[in-house]
C-alpha cells in the first residue's frame, strides 16, 4: 500500500458501507438470510429426535430432507453440495455394512442370508442394524453442517446478544477465546519442534508421551495468559465494556419468517416421531 | 480531512498532562501483594499538545511502556501497579476515570499487531471501538471509511485481518485508534515486530497523522532511524526511571550526546556516524536523519576533507572447509513452494545473515537447512551430516538452532538445570558437565540466577540463556531465527556480542534477521530471499548497498548506506559503523558501545 493512498478523499454523505458477506454466501440462501438462532433452535430437537427414531425410513427421509435442506437453504457452492448428496449416502453405507460386521449373529440367524463365506454368514439383519447406526451419523452429521454453513460464530453471539439477553462483555469474551484457538494449535507445533531440537523424553510409550505433553503446558500456558493479557488490554483501550450496551452494526431481527421456519423444524420432529411410532 | 481548522486555542487543556508520575508494579501472588521497592519511571513530568510528536527514551526497565500505559488508564487501573502523582487526559484525571471511559480521549497501539485483533474482518476491526462507544451506525461507518482510507486499508475492508502483513495489521490498529475519535495517540513500540517495509509502511501514516495537525503522539520507539524525522521533541529516561532530559531531538542529542552514549540508549546511526568523524552543521548541531548526514558528508567530500573510510580485513573471511551445503533444496507445504531451488555452501568461520520480507521463505529455509523440518535426502549437509536421515541427537550436538521465542525451547524448571539438560541427553560425565555450566553461567552473566526458573527470567536473560543452551552442546554451527525479535536495541547490542565472540572463536553463524544495521554491522556474507530464491548472495557492504535489488526484496538499505551511497568511492558502499574513521582520539569511547 503507497503512501498516495493515504490522501483521504472527502467521504460521501451516506457511503454505503456493506458488512462484508462470508466468501461466496449469496445472499438469497434463505437459511443464511434468516436470523442465526433459527440454525440453532431448528436442528437441535432433530439431533435428539435421531436418538429416538428406530424406524429406517423415517431415519432415511430425515436424511434425505436434511440433504436438501442444506444444499438448498444455504447455497454452499457446487464442491460442497456435492460433497453433501454423494457423501452421505455413500457414509451410511459405508457404516452400515461395517457396522453390521460387529452385530451378533446369532440375534438375527432368523433374517435371510446376504452373503455366505464357508461358515461365516453376513445376515440380511446385521445390515439392517448396522444402517440403522449408519443413518443416525449421517442424519447427525447433516443437522450440525445445517448450522456450520447456515451461520457464523460472530453472528450467533450477535444474535444471543439481542435476543437471549446474554450479556454482551460474555459473548465478545467468548468471541475472542475462540480466536486463540489456532493460534495455540500454531504455537504447539513450534513448542513441540523446540523441544525434539532439545531431545526432550525421547522415546515410545505412554509414559514418554505423557512427559513430553506435560513439557508443552508451562510454555503453552504462559504464551496464552501473557497473549490473552495483551488482547485484554487492547480491548480496553477500544472503550470496551465503556457502558452498558454496545452499537450493533448487523442486528438480528426476529421475523415471522423466523418462527415460521423453528415452527416448521419443531414439526419434522413431531412427524417423525409419531410416523416411527405409528408403523 | 473535513476539518478546516482542528488547531484548539492555546488554553485548552494539554492532550496529556503527567506530573511527578511514580509507578511502582505490584505482585499479586494469591493473599500476599508485593510492592516493588524501585520505582519505573519514577518522577516524570510532560505534556503533549495537538500537533506534537513526543518520543519516550530510555534503556530497558527505566519504565517506558508503563508511562505508556499510564497514559491511558491501564495503570492503574487495569495493570496491577501504585501510581503517584497525576495524569490528565484531555482535562481529565485518569484515577477518577475508568480506561474504557478514556478511550474517547486517548487511543493505543500496542507492540504486537496480534495480540489486538479482536473480530474477523478488517472493517469490523475499526467499527469495534466506535460500537463500544455507543455511537450511531451511520457515524460509525463514517469515521470508519475515514480511518481506513487514512491509513490505505479501506479497499481491503472486507479481508480478515489476519491475511493482512505484519506492517498491514499494525496500520490497522492504527486505524482502530483514529476511529475512536480521541486526540491522543499513545504508539508503544509499535514497529518492533516488523520487517524494514512494515515498518516504512507505518511511519509513512503516523508522518500524515501528525502533519495533520489534529491529533498529539506519545510515542515509544527503540529504531530512532526510523522516527528521527518525525519527532518534535524527546523526553529521556535514565536506568533508574527518572527523567534525565527533555526538549527538541536534535537539541537533546547535540548537547547530550556523551551522556546518551553512557546511557547506554540506541541512537540514529547518523548520530553516531557523525560522532565519528566529528562533524557537526553550521550551528554545531549532530544530524539525526540519513539525510542529514548525506548533506553534511557531501559537503565535506566537496571540499576534499573526507577521510577515507576503514576497510576493516579482519571481516573477510579466509575460505575454510565446507561446513554447510545447500544443494537444489526446494520445500513445499500446502501446495505452495516456500523455499524453491536453493543452493549455496557455507564455509567454516562465516557469520551469515539471510534477509527477506515476510514470508520469503527465510525461517522454512533455516529450519530445513538445520534438521528441525526434514529437508528432502541429499538436498543438505551441514556439519558432515545429512538432516534428512541424521539421528534428532547426533544433528542436535553438532548443530545449535535459536528458536524465535525463547520460552519455547525451555524444558527445565531452573537455568541450571537448563544448561545440563543438553549435556545430560548426550550423555556427558557428571563432573564435566557440571564444569561446562558453570563456564557458560559465567560467560552470559547468569551465575546469579542459576536456581530461577527460565520463565521467571527478564526478556534478555531469556534470549541468553536459550543461546546457552544451545552452545553448551559445542556445536560446529549456531542457527539463529531472528535473535533480536522483539527486543530492544541494548538487548540486541548485548546478544549480538555474544554472536561476535563466538563467531571469532570460530563458530559458524547463520542468522536471520530484519535489522539491516545489524547485517551491516556483523555479518560476513548476507544472502537475500524473495519468494523462496536467492536474488542476491555476497559480502554484506554489496548486497546492501545495491539499492534496487533491496527494494526488489522489500528490504531497506541500513540507514548508513542511505547515507552514503550517492558519495564518490570508496564511501559508497560503507554501511557498516565501524568502518567510519573516527576523526579524534576522544571518539571511540564514544561510539564503541554501539558497533
Amino acid at each position: 500500500m503507497s503512501a498516495a493512498t493515504v490522501q483521504a478523499p472527502v467521504v460521501a454523505e451516506h457511503a454505503v458501507v456493506a458488512a462484508p458477506a462470508r466468501a461466496s454466501a449469496p445472499r438469497r440462501a434463505f437459511l443464511r438470510t434468516a436470523n442465526p438462532l433459527v440454525s440453532l433452535a431448528g436442528p437441535f430437537p432433530l439431533m435428539v429426535v435421531v436418538f429416538f427414531v428406530a424406524d429406517l425410513r423415517v431415519l432415511a427421509a430425515m436424511g434425505v430432507a436434511t440433504a436438501i435442506l442444506v444444499v438448498a437453504g444455504t447455497l454452499p457452492g457446487p464442491r460442497v453440495s456435492a460433497a453433501v448428496l454423494l457423501g452421505a449416502p455413500l457414509t451410511a453405507g459405508i457404516v452400515a455394512v461395517s457396522f453390521g460386521f460387529w452385530v451378533d449373529a446369532a440375534a438375527v440367524a432368523s433374517t435371510p442370508v446376504l452373503v455366505q463365506a464357508g461358515p461365516w454368514a453376513y445376515h440380511a439383519g446385521q445390515l439392517e442394524i448396522g444402517l440403522l447406526t449408519g443413518l443416525r451419523v449421517v442424519d447427525l452429521m447433516l443437522l450440525a453442517l445445517l448450522g456450520a454453513l447456515a451461520t457464523t460464530g460472530p453472528d450467533v453471539v450477535r444474535a444471543s446478544i439481542q435476543h437471549l439477553r446474554i450479556p454482551y462483555r460474555l459473548g465478545y469474551a467468548a468471541l475472542a477465546a475462540v480466536r486463540f484457538v489456532p493460534r495455540f494449535g500454531h504455537e504447539l507445533e513450534v513448542i513441540r519442534s523446540a523441544h525434539r531440537v532439545r531431545g526432550v523424553a525421547r522415546g515410545r510409550g505412554p509414559v514418554a508421551a505423557t512427559r513430553r505433553q506435560a513439557g508443552y503446558a508451562v510454555p503453552l500456558l504462559a504464551g496464552g495468559i501473557r497473549h490473552a493479557e495483551r488482547v485484554s488490554y487492547a480491548m480496553d483501550a477500544r472503550a470496551f465494556g465503556a457502558h452498558s450496551t454496545r452499537t450493533e452494526r448487523t442486528t438480528h431481527p426476529w421475523r415471522l419468517r423466523d418462527t415460521a421456519l423453528v415452527l416448521s423444524f419443531w414439526a419434522a420432529c413431531v412427524a417423525a416421531l409419531v410416523l416411527a411410532a405409528g408403523v | 480531512m473535513t476539518a478546516s481548522d482542528g488547531r484548539p486555542a492555546s488554553d485548552l487543556a494539554a492532550l496529556l498532562d503527567m506530573r511527578d508520575v511514580v509507578v511502582r508494579h505490584v505482585l499479586e501472588d494469591g493473599e500476599t501483594v508485593e510492592v516493588s521497592p524501585r520505582a519505573t519511571p519514577d518522577g516524570v513530568s510532560l505534556r503533549v499538545d495537538v500537533g506534537e510528536v513526543v518520543l519516550l527514551l530510555g534503556p530497558s526497565g527505566s519504565g517506558k511502556s508503563t508511562l505508556a500505559l499510564a497514559a491511558n488508564g491501564l495503570v492503574p487501573h487495569v495493570v496491577p501497579a501504585r501510581m503517584g502523582g497525576t495524569v490528565q487526559v484531555g482535562g481529565r484525571d485518569t484515577r477518577t476515570h475508568e480506561v474504557p471511559t478514556l478511550s474517547s480521549a486517548v487511543a493505543t497501539v500496542f507492540q504486537d499487531p496480534d495480540a489486538q485483533v479482536v473480530t474477523g474482518s478488517v472493517l469490523d476491526e475499526v467499527c469495534f471501538g466506535p460500537e463500544n462507544l455507543l455511537l450511531p451506525v451511520a457515524e460509525i461507518e463514517r469515521r470508519a471509511e475515514l480511518a481506513l482510507r487514512q491509513v490505505g486499508l479501506w479497499e481491503r475492508r472486507a479481508e480478515a485481518p489476519e491475511r493482512l502483513s505484519g506492517g498491514g495489521r499494525q496500520r490497522l490498529a492504527i486505524a482502530c485508534a483514529l476511529a475512536l475519535g480521541s486526540p491522543l495517540l499513545v504508539l508503544d513500540e509499535p514497529t518492533a515486530n516488523l520487517d524494514p517495509a512494515g515498518k516504512e509502511e507505518v511511519y509513512d501514516v503516523v508522518r500524515e497523522i501528525a502533519a495533520s495537525g489534529r491529533h498529539g503522539v506519545l510515542l515509544v520507539e527503540h529504531d530512532l532511524d526510523a522516527a528521527a524525522d518525525l519527532v518534535d521533541r524527546v523526553v529521556v529516561l535514565d536506568g533508574s526511571g527518572r527523567q534525565m532530559v527533555s526538549g527538541p531531538l536534535r537539541t537533546v542529542l547535540s548537547e547530550h550526546i556523551d551522556e546518551l552514549v553512557a546511557l547506554g540508549v540506541w541512537l540514529p546511526v547518523a548520530t553516531l556516524a557523525a560522532v565519528r568523524l566529528g562533524l557537526r552543521d553550521g550551528q554545531g548541531n549532530l544530524p539525526v536523519t540519513p539525510e542529514e548526514l548525506a548533506t553534511l558528508l557531501s559537503a565535506r567530500s566537496a571540499a576534499g576533507r573526507l577521510p577515507e573510510p576503514r576497510v576493516d580485513a579482519a571481516r573477510s573471511v579466509a575460505p575454510g572447509a565446507t561446513v554447510i551445503d545447500v544443494d537444489g533444496l526446494t520445500v513445499r507445504a500446502r501446495r505452495r513452494t516456500i523455499v524453491d531451488d536453493v543452493s549455496f555452501r557455507v564455509t567454516a568461520g562465516e557469520l551469515l545473515a539471510v534477509v527477506g520480507a515476510n514470508g520469503a521463505g527465510k525461517t522454512t529455509l533455516l529450519k530445513a537447512v538445520a534438521g528441525v523440518t526434514r529437508p528432502p535426502r541429499r538436498t543438505v549437509r551441514i556439519a558432515g551430516l545429512d538432516p534428512a536421515r541424521a539421528d534428532v541427537a547426533d544433528l542436535a550436538s553438532r548443530v545449535g538452532y535459536v528458536f524465535q521465542n525463547p520460552e519455547h525451547q525451555f524444558v527445565t524448571g531452573s537455568v541450571r538445570a537448563e544448561l545440563r539438560h543438553g549435556l545430560t541427553v548426550r550423555g556427558v560425565a557428571p563432573d564435566e558437565s557440571e564444569v561446562r555450566v558453570e563456564e557458560m553461567l559465567e560467560r552470559f552473566g547468569l551465575t546469579d540466577l542459576a536456581a530461577r526458573h527460565p520463565f521467571l527470567l527478564s526478556g534478555g536473560q531469556k534470549r541468553r540463556l536459550s543461546v546457552g543452551t544451545a552452545m553448551i552442546c559445542r556445536p560446529e554451527v549456531l542457527v539463529l531465527d531472528e535473535p533480536t525479535y522483539g527486543q530492544d536495541r541494548e538487548r540486541a547490542a548485548e546478544l549480538l556480542g555474544l554472536l561476535d565472540a563466538l563467531h571469532s572463536e570460530g563458530t559458524t553463524v547463520v542468522l536471520v534477521t530484519h535489522d539491516m544495521q545489524v547485517v551491516a554491522d556483523h555479518a560476513t556474507r548476507v544472502i537475500a530471499l524473495a519468494d523462496g530464491r536467492i536474488e542476491a548472495d555476497g559480502p554484506p557492504g554489496l548486497v546492501l548497498s545495491d539499492q534496487p535489488l533491496m527494494r526488489r526484496c522489500h528490504l531497506r538499505a541500513p540507514h548508513l548506506a542511505r547515507a552514503t551511497s550517492h558519495l564518490p568511492a570508496p564511501w559508497n558502499t560503507v554501511t557498516r559503523l565501524a568502518d567510519v574513521p573516527l576523526s579524534s582520539p576522544t571518539a571511540p569511547q564514544t561510539v564503541e558501545i554501539s558497533a
